[in-house]
């Protein structure tokens, strides 16, 4: 194998793959990096979890295959200073990079070990503006639970709707939910995605601007964007019917700026228990808002300028849970929606209905 | 035979003819999902490992196969939806949940002997193991030179066996280069005399000096057999001066194992020796709801605390009632009340322990080589006097017996006298003389 190549592409490539290596895998082979050259250069890593593939463009010399431990790959890259043509040789089981002032000498891994990329067969496809799509995961995905024991919960939910794609996470504290509008008639079943996945595919799919085929299939769903493609394992579940769950009727409602709630939060915050004990008194009759904490420390009393309607209630939510709300909320003021004491609370955007957020308040 | 048996003996087979990297990572998690005309259908996790199986795998899946069942006609590969469900108990359980078995669990892995099921998440941490708990940390890090060897010891059904294989299989893990084995002292034993007799020791030496981490289980069996004893010397020096890890355990401090070479004891004292107690209650709620937590079902916390409080004796005896009553749960699909409970078990729970006045009193005269009987007479002779002390004390402070009934059951005595007798022990085992050395080693002999 030998090529020539601009160190910027290989970079990029190098570093987008060498994310999805497997780290922690008993096969050594997974945590390098196929460099596959047939008339096109494409560079590959999996995880058995997810799959990337990215073709660069460079000069083809001589066709080959060689796996390279990534880590090193792209600590090598990063820290080489030139701009110029790096040519990659591949010589009696050793990976040769000279470029100018550079001469590096790899050991290779085994390359007929690397493992297969699966690749979609047949299955229902769509195609949908990158920026769209990822907007979608990133909305809902820090929703999602962090342990492995209920892998449904540990998942982003897809599901279309008309024209509507609906996505949804929730840790079974908190639940968020954003719908995103294709202008078209889209269609597929319902897809749990693991959220590990989801922060690599937000992280690939990110700085592509225009469009993205997807693929659905029965065990995999596929990314096709560009000169790359991105696969992904999904979850055989089902997730919970999570609509019921939303309260309809409110006996409290708060509007306020989302830039002060998020100040007192904070400030707040630096005064909450060991449980993040943040408390709402929302006093409709005396047309007041206070956010409280407190610890062994000291107290925090902050007002928020709100207008309010309803009863009159006092009710404690986790910072931690509260503050995730806010970022994928676009619009300058929130609405906060209470039915009352151990009933769930509702977040939105005010002018925004694309967006909701449920949170479970704190026992007393 | 079923599809379990055959995959899983297909599998056995299959580990030895690949890497175990190789094994790991691709035959994790898979399982046959059902036989029909021949084919046979493997369930696997992922499509990648599908597409790996069918690329580089599978002549080697079908021959094995066929090797073990000559109806097989061919494989397919399918990812699966759902993981295998116990099928003993997957059906009835409905509300209680689903149980799940990880097929890798199943077998002891031929290589080097270790279950696999033995891990430290399994493993419950309490203040009677915490100090073993550390050492084998200790000894995960730095395998070969923290604590070369260590040697466990304690009681049956404690975790001895378990705490030794989980580091096994950690090593295993986090070094795979390192060569584990892990046997019984009896099997070695059995395997040195073979050997003798076959005129093959050198192969058997050569066999295992090329571990870097031995485990060896039970060393008390080796009480007497002096020329296995040996043998384990040389063993022992070999490894060690390669900076091979060496794990033993036994039901008793190196010390008390009668018959047991002093060059033994002195390299085993080099190490670490640690003991693991019996549990106290609160560990014993902890590893309830482990061990249900693991089978999936939940235990009301009333009972876990009346079962340990309840259950006197070892682990191994509590996970047999705990197994009853989550196979009479789920017989009759409900979690049991705290009175299903008390019938259940209670033929599980020994009565209090009878005190074994008369066995005491023999072992402590046989051990001071005295008449049994003089113990009870009112002689006053010194080399009788001290062993009824003894008596006394041990009844006294390990079987905490009433001080007048002490005095009644050994010749009528007055419980001022056993009172004496008491404290003057104590006070000699406080001045720390040679009585604690004899303390301990009745102990371990009652």
């Amino acid at each position: 194998m030998k090529i020539t190549c601009l160190k910027e592409d290989l970079e990029k490539a190098v570093s987008n793959t060498e994310r999805i290596t497997g780290k922690n895998l008993n096969l050594p082979v997974l945590k390098g990096i196929l460099i596959n050259v047939n008339k096109s250069i494409v560079l590959s890593s999996t995880n058995l979890d997810l799959g990337i593939e990215i073709e660069i463009s460079g000069k083809v010399e001589k066709e080959g295959r060689v796996v390279i431990e990534g880590g090193i790959l792209n600590s090598l890259l990063s820290n080489i200073q030139t701009n110029k043509n790096l040519t990659l040789e591949l010589k009696s089981n050793n990976l040769f990079i000279t470029g100018e002032n550079i001469k590096i000498t790899l050991s290779t891994l085994p390359s007929n070990e690397f493992p297969l990329i699966p690749k979609p067969k047949k299955g229902k496809s769509i195609k949908i503006k990158a920026n769209l799509f990822t907007n979608g995961l990133k909305s809902v995905w820090s929703s999602a639970s962090n342990s492995t024991i209920k892998p449904e919960l540990s998942s982003v939910y897809i599901y279309p709707n008309g024209e509507q794609v609906i996505f949804v996470a929730t840790d079974s504290f908190r639940l968020s939910e954003k719908k995103i509008l294709f202008n078209n008639i889209v269609n597929f079943e319902p897809i749990l995605i693991p959220v590990k996945n989801v922060v690599e595919i937000i992280r690939n799919l990110e700085d592509t601007t225009g469009d993205v085929e997807i693929i659905f299939e029965e065990n995999q769903i596929s990314f096709i964007y560009k000169k790359q493609f991105l696969t992904s394992r999904i979850i055989n579940g089902a997730f919970p019917d999570y609509k019921q769950i939303i309260p309809k009727e409110f006996n409290t409602e708060i509007i306020s700026l989302k830039e002060d709630v998020i100040n007192s939060l904070k400030q707040s915050n630096v005064l909450s228990d060991k449980f993040n004990q943040i408390i709402f008194s929302v006093f409709p009759s005396k047309k007041t808002l206070t956010i409280k904490s407190q610890n062994e420390k000291g107290e925090n009393i902050s007002r928020v300028e709100a207008s309010l309607n309803g009863d009159d209630i006092e009710i404690g939510f986790n910072y931690r849970y509260i503050i995730d709300a806010f970022q994928p909320i676009s619009s300058d003021s929130v609405s906060f929606s209470l039915t009352g004491p151990g009933r769930p609370m509702v977040i939105k955007g005010v002018s925004d209905g694309s967006f909701i957020y449920v949170v479970m308040p704190m026992n007393k | 035979m079923d599809s379990q048996q055959l995959w899983d003996s297909a599998l056995i087979e299959i580990e030895l003819s690949i890497s175990r990297a190789n094994f790991k990572t691709w035959f994790k998690d898979t399982f046959v999902s059902k036989q029909e005309d021949g084919v046979v259908y493997v369930s696997v996790p992922s499509e990648f490992v599908k597409g790996w199986l069918q690329d580089k795998f599978h002549k080697l899946i079908l021959k094995t196969l066929r090797l073990t069942s000559d109806k097989v006609r061919s494989v397919e590969y399918i990812v699966s939806k759902e993981r295998p469900v116990s099928q003993k108990i997957g059906g009835t359980l409905g509300a209680l949940g689903k149980i799940e078995l990880p097929l890798d669990n199943f077998y002891v892995n031929k290589k080097d002997n270790l279950n696999l099921r033995y891990d430290f998440d399994s493993f419950v941490v309490g203040p009677f193991n915490e100090l073993a708990h550390a050492a084998a940390q200790a000894v995960l890090k730095n395998p070969g030179s923290s604590y070369n060897p260590l040697f466990v010891y304690g009681q049956t059904g404690v975790g001895k066996t378990h705490l030794i294989q989980a580091i096994g299989n950690k090593i295993k893990d986090l070094y795979p280069n390192k060569n584990v084995y892990y046997l019984t002292s009896e099997k070695f034993a059995v395997e040195y005399t073979n050997s003798i007799q076959a005129n093959t020791t050198n192969s058997f030496k050569e066999k295992y000096r090329k571990y870097d981490v031995l485990i060896m289980d039970d060393i008390q069996f080796f009480s007497s057999k002096e020329k296995t004893q040996e043998e384990l010397f040389h063993l022992f020096n070999s490894i060690y001066e390669k900076r091979g890890q060496i794990l033993f355990s036994s039901d008793r401090h190196p010390n008390f194992i009668p018959g047991l070479e002093e060059r033994l004891k002195s390299r085993f004292a080099q190490g670490m020796i640690v003991d693991i107690s019996p549990p106290d209650h609160e560990s014993k709620a902890v590893i309830i709801k482990k061990k249900s937590g693991q089978s999936n079902f939940i235990i009301p916390d009333d009972i876990v605390e009346y079962l340990a409080v309840s259950v006197e004796g070892s682990v191994r005896e509590l996970e047999g009632i705990l197994n009853s009553i989550i196979c009479q749960a789920q017989l009759k699909n409900k979690t049991p009340s705290l009175n299903d409970v008390r019938g259940l078990i209670k033929n599980n729970i020994k009565p209090k322990k009878m005190v074994p006045i008369e066995s005491i009193v023999k072992t402590v005269a046989n051990y001071y080589n005295i008449e049994p009987e003089n113990v009870y007479k009112k002689t006053r002779k010194k080399e009788i006097v001290k062993p009824r002390q003894m008596v006394m004390y041990i009844l006294r402070e390990d079987y905490n017996m009433p001080y007048p009934t002490i005095g009644q059951k050994l010749g009528g005595r007055d419980h001022t006298t056993v009172i004496h007798s008491y404290e003057k022990i104590k006070r000699e085992l406080k001045e720390g003389s040679i009585l604690i050395q004899e303390v301990d080693q009745l102990r371990s002999m009652l």
